[in-house]
């Protein structure tokens, strides 16, 4: 509790440090902030390209399918790959100056997470293009991405922190993240896989559940496996707090194994 | 009174590995070898207690390695107590590593606020303190620039700001007041003054002892990790020199930085610290101060007011000291010293102990230092100036053995030793 309470007379801290992100990321840039929009839809057009010139397939409105997936992935695997590194890259500070370590992987999520949010507009265009009718099924989408932000949190927690004791875990992860990125439906129905490996993936891979979901409400329009779902933010909720103990108890000595 | 700081057997244990596995793949390796081998433990501090009243100003001195900022990083929670405890009542601020978190691309405006969130503070109270931060850094426009094109005062400038503006109610410095200008520094220990006045408690850790003497209560003496001594500062400070001044006779070797600190120690202090001849050897001329108030030259002159530098014993010497001080001076002190050529230190008088009060100085003058007669007896001598503030602690201008002059026999015959002491001799014979 005392550490919550010390986090929150900290908020002006991860505010600051979202922003200082978000400057970094897009200043040096011709297009700047128009990245985050632009960048989607060349990705939903190489995927479009390759699965539907390329080695066509019977998915309607290919382009929809892939980005309701594609973006909240990209939303996962780069908060991932950012907070591995967060304790780490910040050893400078760490260093010098007390502050709740957990503010660094924290802002990274966030800073992710503001990117996310300014490409949902580029989602809704190509819905709206698209002619997408969404239901009122899609007022679940806070709600997914809060279960998603939850659980990632829980993810970079662990993960910063192991980086600090072994640096290969940021090697590590590029390749695990890899195969996470073909082990969830991104790309494929869930109906395409051999039903016991479809259903072995919603048991081991939050991921799978979540990304499914946002395809269901978005581009489907029907109602996502809510017992799933349930199941899902439980195990995310699991994550965060598991993450939160371990970084608590190692954070400690983050000051000289930096 | 509240207690703003303790210790409780404090000890903090780093451990060195040589060869540690950073990677899986060197656990792997290590656990097939079982090489332990490479692990060493090394003890920054050993159940260390001590408590620190509220609004007192403790000063922790030590030989490098003591584990004086440790000390301080164990306060700011950057390390965590291998075993023991600290107990910290009210807030902390420390300027151990002014600016951390600076970014260079940003401007100086973006940097304070986001190195005072660094420091805890929250958006509205950096937005009132801004405008005071500004005014203490004197950037002015520079505000608006990025950081990368600050000198580095400027940045130390603008980090020292930001620190002392979090009002803390204990304040931890760590040498920073050796960084920056003559200037910045006298403006930062103005500060600290000001902390000190409101009742702020202030842990300093430093190796300058003239600061420490001057800004503390009491002091730890801090070696190897464990306290050596605790107490009032003058006494803490004269046995932690004895015990160098020991250690270096020892080794035969005197770093020059703690040489020059005893020598201008002397000076302060203003009297002769008796040196076993062994010890007297001569040294070269060397100078130091911050010069708000400069000595220009020193002249000697004979009895009848020319220039000379040859004195006989028993006649009248003077030495004037020209000086011009750059500002208003309050409270000045000066003080000469003599040595002989074999650098035996024959006298160090200032007028503060002789009881001469200069009320201030200003603009260009001269001060007299007049000896009539003169017991020196024949020799060569070397002469020191220096003008102090009135704790005799802040060097202004120290001329150490800059000047020197003669002394050659006169009316008295005595050519044995230092000085002519005057006397007489009774003979009786018989009973």
């Amino acid at each position: 509790m005392e550490r919550l309470r010390e986090l929150i007379r900290y908020r002006e801290l991860v505010r600051n440090l979202v922003a200082r992100d978000l400057k970094a990321r897009y200043k040096s840039s011709v297009l700047g902030f128009l990245w985050c929009l632009v960048n989607p839809l060349l990705m939903m057009a190489v995927f479009t390209v390759v699965f539907t010139v390329l080695m066509p397939n019977d998915i309607e409105k290919f382009p929809v399918f892939i980005l309701c997936a594609l973006l909240p992935w990209n939303l996962f695997s780069s908060t991932v790959m950012g907070s591995v590194g967060s304790i780490v890259d910040n050893a400078h500070l760490i260093k010098k100056v007390y502050f709740p370590r957990e503010v660094l992987p924290i802002s990274t999520v966030l800073s992710n997470l503001v990117n996310f949010l300014l490409a949902l507009v580029v989602l809704f265009a190509v819905l709206f293009a698209f002619r997408v009718r969404l239901t009122p099924w899609a007022l679940l989408l806070p709600a997914l991405i809060l279960i998603q932000v939850i659980f990632t949190l829980g993810l970079s927690l662990i993960l910063s922190t192991l980086n600090v004791f072994y640096r290969d875990t940021g090697i590590i992860m590029e390749t695990v993240m890899l195969a996470w990125f073909f082990l969830t439906p991104i790309f494929y129905r869930m109906e395409d896989l051999v039903p016991r490996y479809a259903r072995l993936m919603y048991w081991v891979n939050p991921m799978a559940s979540i990304i499914s979901s946002y395809r269901v409400i978005l581009y489907s329009g029907a109602s996502p496996a809510l017992d799933f779902l349930a199941r899902t933010f439980v195990t995310a909720l699991a994550f965060l707090v598991a993450g939160y103990l371990f970084f608590g108890r190692y954070s400690r000595v983050f000051g000289e194994e930096v | 009174m509240a207690t703003a700081l303790g210790f409780e057997k404090v000890s903090k244990r780093f451990i060195i590995h040589h060869q540690r596995p950073r990677s899986f793949q060197e656990l792997t390796v290590g656990f097939f070898k079982r090489n332990n081998a490479s692990r060493e433990e090394l003890w920054a501090l050993r159940d260390v207690s001590f408590a620190v009243e509220r609004g007192q100003t403790l000063g922790i001195i030590g030989p490098n390695g003591s584990g004086k900022s440790t000390s301080l990083k164990l306060i700011t929670r950057i390390l965590e107590p291998t075993s023991g405890g600290i107990a910290v009542n009210g807030k902390v601020s420390a300027l151990i590593e002014l600016g951390a978190g600076f970014h260079p691309d940003l401007t100086g405006r973006d940097n304070v606020f986001l190195n005072g969130s660094i420091l805890g503070m929250g958006r509205r109270e950096m937005k009132q303190k801004f405008d005071e931060i500004v005014e203490f850094t004197e950037l002015g426009r520079f505000i608006d620039m990025p950081l990368k094109h600050y000198s580095s005062g400027m940045q130390m400038r603008l980090g020292f700001a930001i620190a002392t503006s979090v009002d803390p109610d204990i304040l931890l410095i760590d040498e920073v007041l050796a960084v920056g200008d003559e200037a910045f520094q006298r403006k930062c220990l103005r500060r600290i003054g000001d902390f000190r006045r409101r009742g702020k408690t202030i842990v300093f850790v430093s190796h300058g002892l003239d600061v420490v003497r001057e800004l503390c209560s009491e002091v730890i003496w801090l070696d190897g990790g464990v306290v050596r001594g605790r107490g009032g500062a003058d006494e803490v400070i004269a046995q932690y020199l004895r015990d160098i001044g020991e250690e270096a006779s020892l080794e035969q070797a005197i770093q020059s930085e703690e040489a020059e600190q005893m020598a201008a120690v002397e000076e302060e202090v203003g009297q002769a610290v008796e040196e076993p001849p062994a010890e007297a050897a001569p040294q070269p001329p060397s100078r130091w101060g911050s010069r708000e108030v400069e000595i220009t030259r020193v002249e000697f002159l004979d009895g009848r007011g020319n220039p000379c530098d040859t004195f006989r014993t028993g006649e009248r010497m003077l030495a004037r000291v020209h000086y011009v001080a750059h500002q208003r001076i309050e409270r000045p002190v000066f003080g000469v010293a003599i040595y002989r050529s074999d650098g035996i230190h024959v006298s160090g008088p200032n007028t503060k102990a002789s009881d001469y009060e200069i009320d201030y100085l200003e603009g260009e003058g001269s001060i007299d230092y007049i000896v009539e007669p003169l017991p020196l007896l024949e020799g060569e001598y070397q002469f020191s100036a220096a003008v102090y503030d009135y704790p005799c602690t802040r060097p202004y201008d120290h001329h150490e053995r800059m000047y020197s002059f003669e002394v050659r026999q006169g009316r008295v015959k005595d050519a044995y030793g230092v000085f002519y002491i005057p006397c007489e001799w009774r003979l009786r014979r018989g009973n």
